[in-house]
């Protein structure tokens, strides 16, 4: 089985990506470090998995070459789990990509990373409400000192596809 | 089911609504440091201080370590040592390659006693590699990398976006340049960020003919301390005044962008020397052994007498148009290996023809006319392998246009750099 770990540009998806593989991936502080997908791979359970760190995006829609290489791995392989990566201080946008990702039928999980930033910011999410409305995985994240990650690779085996209109009734029906 | 973009967004309005909270805010150092660092009116000042900054780092932690030890070590114990203990001596084929050349002096074959000069595989080679450009990209790098996790980098983005525009490149097409200062072969990677294959044409063809590399930089500071400056703004003002000229002539778009700039952080030891850690093995498995087959390849061609026919073919244009003697044409030849290599060497031919022979200004011109007229091997390689996916089969019109582009500016910069010594009384 493959992972994608998908997001905007400067989330943190290469950070999560060697803290999860032990690979050595440049990471930076600018947007747009990785411009070409890398491999890696992760043992859950019994079965080892391969990882891929895709280029950041904005949308599903691609602007530059990057972006067009994130989205052809998206399509190329459908079946695979994403790991949507959302900064946890702009969580709106990184939601829009996360609902593009579930409505083109992925399994996802969503990691709010950057959480230690969020909360010098004061801003509280409510991980568990997020969770009842997406009913996909939520895990808060801090990549850069480790923290969440085992939780969040513990959660992608258990990863399934939702529809978007269990999204859309499940925010209207509050 | 797939929804529009305003049904998204209506989704996400009500998913924020109940799951996040924003509490009240404080204003922090780190926001502060943000703001003064992107205004005009405080951030220029700010970015000429790091730049500034830089540099000098850059200069003396090289200069320390080339200087003050690694030269003495090299023309002091190691040529003088190699000179006496390799099989052969002056005039054998094998020594010449491996160790020392010589030279002549009024009609005798006379042994170097520098290791500029000597121009073997084990002398030249291996003291520019490891006794000048390590020490420079060692400096280049730490620095390059504390910019680059500090989040300092996308600042400064903003602050040239200006300048960048009008030669139709956004400011995000500063992280390709200064990526390039350390060395070109990333920096045609990192073009992919930029959004057109007009901008991605300029980008790389302006970054390959006049940015120099970070090897090149540090055996400047080396050998011209203080005319590095003025090549690099001579270098400088090329990249933008060809980077006007060709966004007035390519057809296409150079739309806008929006940068993403992200709050600072502290760089973590712990990524600083990973990454400094990849870029050193970078340039012990690929760099170095260029370097010294670069050595090995121009020693043959002289040896062969290639050397000699080329600089006796090209001397009227060498000569006539730049101005610069014709033996520089054995560095020009090692350009195309290693531009570091060909730095060096040029301050070997200068020490064998003599001051009046080849003067300085007439270095700094051969120095010049290094950067420009050729990029290395490896940037080359990379130049095909992105044209190729961006391209398809069109990549042979653009190398053909990357070559006619380095043509022109080779001939008018190079040119006008011998018109401005002429103007001046110098050449």
């Amino acid at each position: 089985m493959r992972i994608l770990l998908m997001g905007h540009p400067n989330v943190g998806k290469s950070v999560v990506f060697n803290r999860i593989t032990g690979a050595n991936v440049t990471e930076s502080n600018y947007p747009g470090t990785t411009v070409d997908y890398e491999k890696g791979y992760v043992r859950i359970g019994h079965e080892e998995m391969e990882v891929i760190d895709v280029p950041g995006t904005f949308s599903l829609e691609p602007k530059d070459k990057a972006e067009e290489v994130a989205v052809k791995m998206l399509e190329r392989n459908k079946d695979s789990v994403v790991v949507c990566i959302i900064d946890s201080t702009k969580i709106e946008r990184g939601l829009y990509l996360a609902l593009e990702i579930i409505e083109r039928g992925s399994r996802v999980v969503v990691a709010l990373n950057m959480w230690d930033i969020a909360e010098d910011k004061n801003i509280n999410i409510d991980v568990e409400k997020l969770r009842q409305i997406l009913g996909v995985p939520v895990v808060p994240t801090i990549a850069v000192s480790g923290e969440g990650i085992k939780e969040l690779v513990s959660r992608i085996s258990g990863a399934t596809s939702v529809k978007i209109e269990s999204v859309m009734k499940n925010v209207g029906g509050s | 089911m797939k929804l529009s973009v305003d049904e998204r967004w209506d989704i996400i309005d009500k998913i924020s609504k109940e799951t996040v909270k924003f509490g009240e805010y404080r204003h922090t150092l780190k926001d502060a440091l943000a703001e003064i660092t992107v205004k005009p009116l405080t951030g220029i000042p700010i970015a000429i201080a790091v730049l500034y900054g830089f540099w000098s780092f850059f200069g003396a932690f090289a200069g320390f370590f080339t200087d003050g030890f690694l030269v003495k070590l090299f023309d002091g114990h190691w040529l003088p040592w190699l000179q006496d203990v390799f099989p052969g001596g002056l005039g054998n084929w094998f020594y010449s390659i491996m160790v020392d050349a010589g030279h002549m002096e009024s009609g005798v074959l006379v042994a170097a006693d520098n290791c500029f000069e000597s121009f073997g595989v084990l002398t030249s080679g291996l003291f520019v590699a490891i006794g000048v450009v390590l020490p420079a990209i060692i400096a280049f790098y730490l620095f390059l990398i504390i910019l680059e996790d500090s989040g300092y980098l996308p600042r400064l983005a903003v602050l040239i976006d200006t300048v960048f525009h009008k030669i139709g490149l956004h400011g995000f097409a500063v992280v390709p340049m200064i990526l390039s200062l350390g060395c070109n072969v990333p920096a045609v990677t990192a073009t992919r960020n930029l959004e057109t294959k007009k901008q991605r044409f300029m980008m790389m063809t302006l970054l390959a003919i006049f940015i120099p590399c970070g090897a090149q930089l540090g055996i400047m500071l080396d050998v011209i301390p203080e005319y590095v400056g003025f090549v690099m703004l001579y270098l400088f003002l090329g990249f933008f005044v060809f980077g006007f000229i060709l966004n007035e002539l390519i057809p296409g778009k150079s739309p806008e962008m929006i940068l993403d700039v992200p709050p600072y952080h502290m760089p973590t030891g712990r990524n600083v020397g990973r990454k400094l850690w990849a870029r050193l093995r970078g340039f012990f498995t690929v760099a170095i052994p260029f370097v010294l087959l670069g050595v090995v390849f121009v020693n043959v061609l002289y040896l062969v007498g290639v050397i000699d026919w080329l600089a006796n073919v090209f001397e009227p244009v060498l000569v006539g148009w730049f101005g610069v003697p014709k033996e520089t044409t054995a560095p020009l030849v090692a350009a195309f290996m290693r531009k570091d290599l060909a730095v060096g060497q040029l301050m070997g031919i200068q020490e064998q023809l003599g001051m009046v022979a080849f003067n300085t200004y007439q270095l700094v011109t051969s120095v010049v006319l290094v950067s420009l007229y050729f990029p290395c091997i490896a940037t080359v390689a990379m130049i095909i392998k992105e044209g190729m996916q961006d391209r398809g089969k069109g990549v042979i019109t653009f190398l053909l246009g990357s070559l006619a582009v380095l043509m022109a500016v080779v001939f008018i910069w190079g040119g006008l750099l011998h018109l401005i010594w002429i103007i001046l009384g110098v050449a």
